[in-house]
Formats: structure tokens, sequence, C-alpha cells
């Protein structure tokens, strides 16, 4: 429900308007014009207090910008800005880098940290090791890497790279969005280090930003089968009057509204407070994952020869959603954690932890 | 647009809900320590039990939102859903009362007489009397409106009923049934059938009524075919408009079709796989419980809208639908996904209680996606609701 959202929403839209989604390429891996366009209306900021360098707003106001762009397939790491890496650092009391210029996450790979004797003082790590599948790794200025930390200490380092200087290797996800790595060798950043619960917070941030973007995702997908559906003749009549098109569309219908129920249900639980957020995000991400399996499926179905091709706007939605499914743990990872936490309470308890979750 | 009128707005969080829900924990808790009921699946459809019924009605948790005069409780949507969240999820006997509280007593609130309404809600909010919904009939199924059975005035202005219902649930337990009958001729178009229909309220204790017992397929008799022959329904037990039956159908069906009984019938096979998960730790077996739990949520979450969407007065029947059919599929689907991790077999007799979930849940599983609408009518309905017909 976006209703306070609503001119956030306008103020995006129309920037889209002047920016089709394209095919990416290496030549061309991300929409440079749509975030200078963003930048310049401050929206690369929104969610992120003023008194840091942000727009200010609130928690919605981000998640509306980010579900419409998702919407728009906005080739523009601003699910990573906002939602997760930016409120990260403002958490951590880590400066931000200016929203401006587009800041990432590297989750993955073999980053160690080791406390930095570099003569700075406390807060300096040295960063060693490679990030991987990062997501916009060669786009992004900055990364907000996640480190194992120093032997002896439990949880991460979360730190500031300033990835200027670092040559990313390449490599693309279905959509052709870069996920490369990065070779980190020795690097001497601001970090703090996260006790293993907020550690574990900050993956499930990024796991509910994939599920915002996808169930937006979903939603225009929906949209515009019914639309192409009402439009399409065969037989004399528009598909849409088929009652297995309608039915396939039902279908449809009711996975999205399913999975945009849980997802905005674990946004308000990000919203009050992130304690209770890894299995609501957890769920919301396995929920939203299986959606994406029958709704793209079903799309292209209704969507015939032409949705199979490039020249048809639909693989724009459907590529991302089959890679964004993927990131940020898939639904089986997820699914494993939020099972082992259903448990963990006793035999006889599944019930209490699972009305807890969300 | 296509999607909005699927949107609803999320429900506000209650803290009187949680507190309520602590309670009936406790109650439920007390009650299977004592031995006074064994959980079981569908118990919305298998388990009745008055004793258990008039339990819940003396703490309060029947007819939970009606005004106080009529023996409500003026408590919201939200806390009554917790409470019969908490019921299904422990398998509780609550079939006895299920039909009034949820929709015939809501049915009356809105259509109902002043007399009606004193004479019967306070009944079902204690528990002690109960409903069954005469709709379904031996040649309509799916196509509701094209339902036989007639009612005609007599001289002194009673209704006269013949016709027959059938899959009426519990009739043989319960006291009134709430009938649609035709009682004046159909309209022009494709939409006329609508016109011309009226429900009563009917005691089932009337001369002329007969209850017939049909198996399903366990053996369990739950359902019935109620024939009425000559049956006189007295002029004032008319319920709401004659004529306006088709309208107030669709009303109620919103109350049917979307609350938690639509996708927790099979409750109790999850939270029994979810002990032999919690023993063994297998992955697979964790992975298909969280899987099938973050579908659960999603669905609650759903259900949780429209209920609070009801409480503000909206009849959101195009989610109703929708939620019954995502729901029931995922009934069904416990079934299949824990038989895949499970190696189980299915039996009434197995020493193994999951055994004896899985041949619950099996038996009684093609009835999850028929009952209330089946899930091609209700396709049909979002379909409608996205502007395709």
């Amino acid at each position: 429900m976006a209703s306070d959202q609503d001119l956030v929403v306008e103020t995006v839209r129309e920037i889209l308007h002047g920016h089709e989604p394209f095919v990416l390429t290496a030549e061309r891996s991300w929409d440079e014009g749509l975030w200078a366009a963003l930048a310049d209306a401050g929206l690369t900021g929104v969610g992120l207090p003023e008194e840091a360098g942000g727009s200010g707003g609130e928690l919605a106001d981000a998640v509306a910008v980010v579900r419409t762009l998702a919407a728009g397939a906005g080739a523009v790491p601003v699910a990573e800005q906002l939602l997760v890496a930016g409120p990260a650092l403002v958490a951590a009391d880590l400066d931000l880098p200016s929203p401006d210029e587009p800041l990432t996450v590297a989750f993955e790979g073999t980053v160690a940290a080791e406390p930095s004797d570099d003569g700075d003082g406390p807060g300096r790590f040295v960063l060693t090791g490679t990030a991987t599948d990062v997501p916009w790794a060669g786009v992004a200025r900055h990364v907000a890497v996640l480190a194992t930390p120093p032997a002896g200490i439990e949880g991460a380092v979360l730190a500031v790279v300033d990835a200027s200087g670092l040559t990313a290797s390449r490599a693309v996800n279905l959509a052709g969005e870069p996920r490369g790595s990065l070779v980190l060798d020795g690097v001497g950043v601001p970090g703090a280090l996260l006790d293993p619960a907020r550690a574990a917070q900050l993956r499930a941030r990024y796991a509910l930003a994939r599920a915002v973007q996808i169930s937006a995702a979903l939603q225009q997908v929906l949209a515009w089968t019914v639309q192409y559906a009402g439009e399409r003749v065969q037989f004399g009549r528009p598909l849409g009057k088929f009652q297995a098109i309608q039915m396939e569309l039902a279908q449809m219908a009711g996975e999205v509204t399913a999975t945009a129920a849980l997802v905005d249900a674990a946004v308000q639980a990000l919203g009050r407070g992130e304690e209770t957020l890894p299995l609501a995000a957890a769920a919301a991400k396995v929920r939203a994952g299986e959606a994406v399996e029958r709704v793209a499926k079903l799309a292209h179905q209704v969507h015939g020869a032409i949705g199979f091709t490039q020249e048809h706007r639909l693989h724009h939605l459907t590529r991302r959603c089959w890679s964004w499914r993927d990131e940020a743990g898939s639904e089986l990872t997820w699914s494993r954690t939020l099972g082992a936490a259903l448990v963990a309470a006793g035999p006889d308890d599944v019930w209490p932890a699972f009305t807890a979750v969300v | 647009m296509t999607t909005d009128q699927l949107t609803l707005a999320p429900a506000p969080p209650s803290e009187a809900a949680e507190r309520v829900r602590l309670e009936v924990r406790q109650f439920l808790a007390e009650e299977l320590a004592a031995g006074s009921f064994s959980t079981h699946v569908d118990t919305w459809l298998s388990g009745v039990d008055p004793e258990f019924s008039r339990k819940l009605g003396a703490r309060g948790w029947l007819g939970m939102t009606w005004p106080k005069e009529y023996g409500g409780h003026e408590r919201t949507a939200q806390e009554r859903y917790a409470v019969t969240e908490e019921l299904l999820a422990a398998g509780a006997p609550v079939a006895a009362h299920w039909i009034a509280d949820r929709q015939s007593g809501p049915n009356l609130l809105r259509y109902g007489t002043e007399a009606q309404r004193k004479e019967i809600l306070p009944r079902i909010a204690a528990g002690e009397c109960y409903f069954v919904i005469g709709m379904s009939e031996p040649d309509s199924g799916s196509d509701l409106a094209s339902i036989r059975t007639r009612a005609t005035r007599n001289a002194d202005g009673d209704f006269v009923v013949n016709g027959a219902k059938v899959w009426t649930s519990n009739a043989h337990h319960s006291h009134y049934a709430i009938v649609l009958v035709r009682t004046g001729p159909p309209g022009e178009g494709p939409r006329g059938k609508h016109q011309g229909l009226t429900q009563l309220l009917v005691d089932l204790s009337l001369p002329g009524i007969a209850i017939n017992p049909i198996r399903i397929l366990d053996g369990g008799h739950h359902f019935n075919e109620v024939v009425f022959s000559d049956v006189v329904v007295p002029g004032d037990m008319l319920l709401g408009t004659e004529g306006a039956g088709w309208h107030q159908v669709t009303a109620e069906l919103a109350f049917e079709r979307s609350g938690p009984e639509r996708f927790l019938s099979t409750w109790p096979l999850l939270a029994e796989f979810g002990r032999r998960a919690a023993a063994t730790q297998d992955p697979a077996q964790l992975a298909t419980l969280g899987r099938l739990s973050s579908r659960a949520l999603a669905l609650r979450q759903l259900s949780l809208r429209i209920a609070a969407a009801l409480d503000r007065g909206e009849l959101p029947d195009i989610p109703a639908a929708l939620v019954k059919d995502v729901g029931t599929t995922f009934e069904q689907d416990v079934v299949d996904e824990v038989r895949r991790v499970a190696d189980v077999p299915a039996s009434l007799d197995s020493p193994d209680p999951l055994g004896r979930a899985l041949a619950e849940a099996q038996l009684h599983a093609p009835g999850y996606t028929l009952r209330g609408g089946t899930n091609e009518i209700l396709k049909g309905i979002v379909a409608r609701g996205l502007g395709l017909r």
C-alpha cells in the first residue's frame, strides 16, 4: 500500500519514462543515464538520514523507489544502496559515501578482515580475499563488504571499500546484470564489527530487498499478461475470453497477491526493528522465489512466441526474477533456515514459532 | 487497473489479539492434558463436540465480533481470527458451531429481523445452536443459481418448501439451515437466474424434513442429503429480502471463503511433520517445513487482511475467492510435499501419528478444493476481478 508514497512513485515513473529498459551488454552493463537522473532528483538517498548525507524519508519511501524501479526493470543498484548497504553503514556508524555514487554489497566469497596496524586507530581493517557474486561489480563506486572477522571473534566485519581502483571479473546473471568478483589484496578500509545477530539481520535485509524487487516485478508481469490477453485475438476472440487462459491468469494473480502480502508484512517487520527480521525475510524470500517459478512460466505461456524474444519487453522482468530468486539466498537456503528455526523451540512448538515469524 | 481489486490494506497489529491468543493456547493445553479432545486433521468438518463448543461459548470465544445485545462480545476481527486459527492449528473439535459462528450469525446480523437476531444469536454465541448451509443440490453444484428447491406462499403467508439440499455438513447435529430457494421466476439475460432467489431460516425439526447420511471417503458421516417435502416454514422466517437471495449468498461467501480454515485444515499434519523434522534434523525435511510454512505465512497475511476488510464493512468477495483457491491448493500440497520427504505409509491404523495424520489428510483432501465453491469457480471470480469477464 503506497498511498503515502504516491508522489515518490510518480516521480520515479516519470524518470523511468525517459529510460526504457535495454538488453545489458559488456559495453553497456547498467543504465548510467537513469542513475544520473535518479541521483539528480535525490532519489538515490531516499530513506537514508539527511545527517548522513541521504535525502531523508521513511523506509516505506525507499521501498516505494525500489519497487517502482524493479517493476520498470531499471538497471541500477538502487535496491542494494537504499535497502541494504546504505542502512547497514548508517547503523554501524560508518561514513556513508555520497548517495550520488552507486553503492553495492558483497556478502559472498572468502574475504577475511584483520585489524589494521596502519596507525589510523580503531575501526580500520585490512581486507584480503575474493568477494564473489557482487551485484553491480565494476559499476558500483563503493562496496559494503561483509568479511570474516579475525580469529576468535564471532560475527562479521562490515567494511566500506572504494572500488574505483579494483578490477571486477566479468560475470552476469540471467538478465545480464553484473555479478562479478572483486579481488581484495590487503586493502586498508574503515569497518565495524557486527555481532552474529546483526550480521544475520544484514543478510536478511539483502534477501528481503530481493523479495521486494521480485514482488514488484511479478505484479508488473501479471499486469502485462492481463493486458496482452485482452489485446491478442485468436479464433476471433481476445485470449482472455478463453477459460483456459483465465484459469492461468487467476493462478498468476493468486501467486502475486499472496507474495505481496507476505513481503509487505516482512517490510513492516523491518520497520518495527530488526530483531524479528531474519525469519520474516526468509519466509518472504522463499515465497517470492516460489512465485517466480509459476508466474514467469505462465506469463511466457500466455504471451506465446513473441514473449520469448528480445523484441518484447517481458524478458526484462522474467530474466531478472529468475536471477533474483537465486541471489541473496535461494529458496532452498532460506527454507532450511526457516524450517530449522521453527523446530528449534521444541517439537511441540512449531505453531507458536510459526505465528511469531510475522 | 487490473490488480486493484485484489489489493487490500494490511491488517493493523493487534495486542488484544495476541492476548486472547495466549488465553486460547492455555485453554487448549489444559483441555488436551485433560484428554477432553485429541488432535485431528480437518476438524472444522469432522470434529463435532457440543460440549467443547459450549466451553468456547462460555469463554466468550463465539460470536466474538457481534454486538453485546445479541450475546456477542464486540471484539475485533483480529481477535476472532486469533481464536479461530489457534483452534484449527490444535485440531480441536469445532465443527458443531463452526458454520453458525462463521457465516450464519453474521448473515443474521446483516439481514435478519430483530426477532430473529434476539432469538438465535445469543444461542449461537453460547455454543448451543448450530447451523448448516442449504445451498448445493443434487443437480446444482457449481451452478448454484440453477437450484430447484422451491418455496411458495400459502394462504397464511407461510412458505411451503419442496426440494433437496446436499453436502449439508452435520445437519444431523444442527438446529437450523439457511436454505436458498426459488420463490420467483428467473429474469431475462445471462444473469437473469440470479433473480427470484430467497434465503429462508429453516428449523430442522420441522415436519417434512428428512436427513439422510452421505459418507465421505474415510467412512465418516458429516455430509447429508436434506429433503424437504411440503415443509411449512413460517412467513416470519424469511431471511432478508424476498428475491434478494443471490446478493445475500454472495455476501455470505466472503465470510465463508476467506478464513484460516481455508489453509489450516491440514496444519495438524504439518505440525506432526514438524515433530518428525525436529527429531531427524534432516535437511530435506527442514527445507520442506520451511517452504510450506512460507506459503502458509503468506496465506495468513492475506486472510488477516480480508478479516480486517470485513471488519470495516467492506465486501472483499474477489480476494476471498483468491484466498480459498490458493489456500486449499496449499492444504492438498501439504500431503504431497510431506510424503516426498517422510517415508511413512499413510494408514488410519498406523502406530505412527504421522502415518495417521497423513491418512486423515489424504482421505479428506479431495474436499478441500471443492467445498465452498470449486477452485475452478473461484478462479473464474478472480478472472472477473482481473477484468477478463
